[in-house]
């Protein structure tokens, strides 16, 4: 174990590569004195931490040679969408295309249009610093995208470091469908993933965010959604078999009149952790945020869910609901929920709720009073907690695979 | 078909069944009786294989096999059923995929293949109308936001769709109109075959008006006090309990 005082977070740094992306120079800088400043990993004394644990990140060797030939891009017409796919952050292929919809490779974005002004915390200033490409996709005025967009984030092997920074723009009237797939097996590998949405005027962003790699390794991964006038963002968070998952998803509604939607589903078994941070901003009057998250732990598992809720003085009629509910299956689970409300305008709806117990055990002899198995009654119980969130899932096969994870040897 | 001896039951340390003797043959249909605490429910429970009680003493047979043995699950599967005096909500699993899973289980013990998708339905059709169960509950979640009535009336409606041999009434008729008695003494009474039998637990006579029973016990600290035929529960509807309370005190 290191001594905290030598600068944790600056030597682990150190082992990365500089960023190939052309981020603005004042952000560059201005992560990089982040970094310097901050020196060492957060505690669990900081707010932000408090669940998490960093300390295991010194452990980490990671390969500083890429073993990876240069990106291998292909545009090849498809009716199934447009698919995006890395492997172990190298950009391999992009099948399909759209009228109106603009797939490049982040390296490709010029500075002036990266727009994300503010780097908070030391994973996106260390994604800042440190990103080795990403995907940019921008979606034109009023082009509603028929089919999903895919972008496959595959793993595998040993001591990977994988930072990527996407971009995804959709223009005034804009609609589409994104499905974000982690997946994949590494070992003592490390992950940062940023991935910033704008959503222009009268926009409609719809996302599946699947979280289903292996391995014992450490994955953080951040979305920052910035929302303009009326328009609507949902996103599902869905996590499964994740050794070490640190999730920030922070969404600024801007404007006036946004819908946000923020679910979330996480199971846990042996020693893995899922921390679940979200921040709903609503910086503008007449907007809607919506978010449920439910976690199901088993063995040793822990989580974390945070919600915090800004309502700025300005945003009047907020409407602003969380909930979060969680099952515990065995006795060494647990889980930390803590709602956050910050509210500053006067004439605001909002609740939060956070509960946390065991399976209904008046529902497990219900279902096997009927004839059926402990197990297979275990699993209706928990399909039946889940449906609300995983019901959200709109696309058949993408449904069908998430609903694969939920088996009682899983949970 | 059931046969419990001296059975002694307790929950928590505390004795509710105190040497309970009872006997039921296909065809039959008996009542139990008795005033609030006496082990009405208890007997309900321990009999589904309830996991809160500990049986202390004596036996139950279940065609001739040792109840007490089996998991819960296997003594429906062997054919008894539990209609449950406060049926359990469970959000998000639907009425139907809860239906196919249990009869495909019991069949499956049974050595039968699961029943395809289109006899499934019409099996739903057929006995959702005998309990008039509208059709819409069938695919909504088991139980949510079912009225009383409804709740009781899913209970047949499932009690129907596994077909037991020996089926236990606990307090069906509980917060029921008298409407929604009928119907679901109806229910009850057109399932009623030479093969099986019921159980029918309850505090008033009233159900006996609909389903009319060939014995009725009556059930007071733990034991079967007295047992008769239908006039019984007639008896104690008109002087209530406290004559059988001072014959046993």
């Amino acid at each position: 174990m290191k001594n905290e005082g030598r600068g944790s977070l600056i030597e682990f740094q150190q082992q990365l590569v500089p960023t190939n992306l052309q981020l603005p120079d004042s952000i560059l800088s201005k992560a990089n004195q982040d970094i310097q400043r901050l020196a060492d990993f957060p505690t669990t004394k900081s707010e932000d931490f408090r669940y998490t644990r960093l300390i295991r990140l010194n452990k980490l060797q990671l390969q500083t040679e890429k073993s990876f030939a240069p990106p291998l891009v292909n545009i090849a017409p498809t009716t199934e969408g447009i698919q995006i796919v890395f492997e172990n952050g190298q950009l391999v292929s992009v099948v399909g295309q759209h009228e109106g919809v603009t797939v490049q490779s982040a390296q490709d974005v010029p500075q002036s249009q990266w727009l994300a002004c503010e780097y908070k915390g030391f994973v996106q200033a260390m994604n800042a610093v440190n990103a080795q490409g990403g995907v940019s996709i921008e979606i034109s005025k009023q082009v509603a995208v028929p089919t999903s967009i895919t972008i496959i984030q595959r793993w595998s092997g040993k001591s990977q470091a994988v930072l990527l920074h996407h971009q995804i723009v959709l223009h005034p009237f804009a609609s589409a469908h994104i499905e974000w797939i982690h997946e994949g097996r590494a070992e003592e590998s490390f992950q940062n993933l940023l991935l910033d949405c704008f959503l222009a005027e009268g926009s409609q962003l719809k996302m599946d965010k699947l979280q289903t790699q292996e391995g014992n390794s450490f994955s953080f991964c951040t979305e920052r959604i910035y929302q303009k006038k009326q328009s609507s963002f949902a996103i599902n968070t869905l996590t499964f078999n994740a050794f070490f998952t640190r999730n920030d998803l922070e969404i600024f509604g801007q404007e006036e009149g946004t819908e946000s939607k923020m679910y979330g589903v996480f199971m846990g078994e042996e020693n893995n952790h899922i921390d679940n941070h979200t921040t709903m901003n609503h910086m503008a009057p007449h907007s809607t945020s919506n978010e449920l998250y439910k976690g199901v732990l088993k063995g040793k598992a822990s989580g974390v869910f945070y919600g915090k809720i800004n309502v700025f003085k300005d945003a009047q009629k907020t409407n602003a609901f969380q909930s979060n509910r969680n099952l515990l299956l065995s006795d060494d689970a647990s889980v930390n929920a803590k709602p956050a409300l910050e509210i500053y305008a006067d004439d605001v709806k909002c609740s939060h709720g956070s509960t946390t117990g065991q399976l209904d055990e008046k529902a497990l002899f219900y279902l096997r009073s009927r004839g059926i198995s402990q197990d297979r009654a275990v699993q209706l119980l928990l399909e039946g907690f889940l449906s609300e969130v995983i019901n959200e899932v709109k696309n058949e096969s993408l449904r069908n695979r998430v609903k694969a994870y939920v088996s009682v040897e899983k949970a | 078909m059931l046969k419990i001896k001296n059975l002694h039951a307790s929950i928590d340390g505390k004795a509710i069944l105190k040497g309970l003797n009872l006997e039921i043959n296909p065809g039959e249909v008996h009542a139990i009786m008795g005033p609030n605490g006496a082990g009405k429910s208890t007997l309900a429970s321990v009999l589904a294989g309830h996991e809160s009680y500990e049986i202390t003493e004596g036996e139950i047979l279940f065609e001739g096999k040792d109840l007490t043995a089996l998991p819960i699950e296997d003594r429906a599967r062997e054919g008894l059923f539990l209609a449950f005096q406060y049926p359990v909500e469970i959000p998000g699993v639907s009425n139907v995929n809860f239906l196919k899973t249990a009869l495909n289980e019991i069949r499956e013990y049974a050595g039968l293949k699961p029943l395809s998708a289109k006899d499934f339905l019409q099996l739903v059709k057929e006995k959702s109308a005998l309990v008039e169960l509208d059709s819409s509950l069938a695919t909504r979640s088991v139980n949510e936001g079912f009225s009383g009535g409804e709740k009781k009336r899913n209970e047949i409606f499932q009690m129907a769709m596994l077909n037991p041999k020996l089926a236990i009434l606990d307090e069906t008729d509980s917060g029921l109109d008298i409407d929604a008695l009928r119907i679901v003494a109806s229910g009850v009474n057109a399932l009623k075959t030479k093969e099986n039998a019921t159980l029918v637990i309850t505090h008033y006579q009233r159900l006996l008006d609909y389903i009319v029973p060939d014995f009725v016990h009556v059930l007071f600290d733990g034991r079967i006090v007295k047992t008769g035929g239908k006039d019984l529960a007639l008896e104690l509807e008109e002087k209530g309990y406290d004559w059988i309370k001072a014959e046993h005190a």
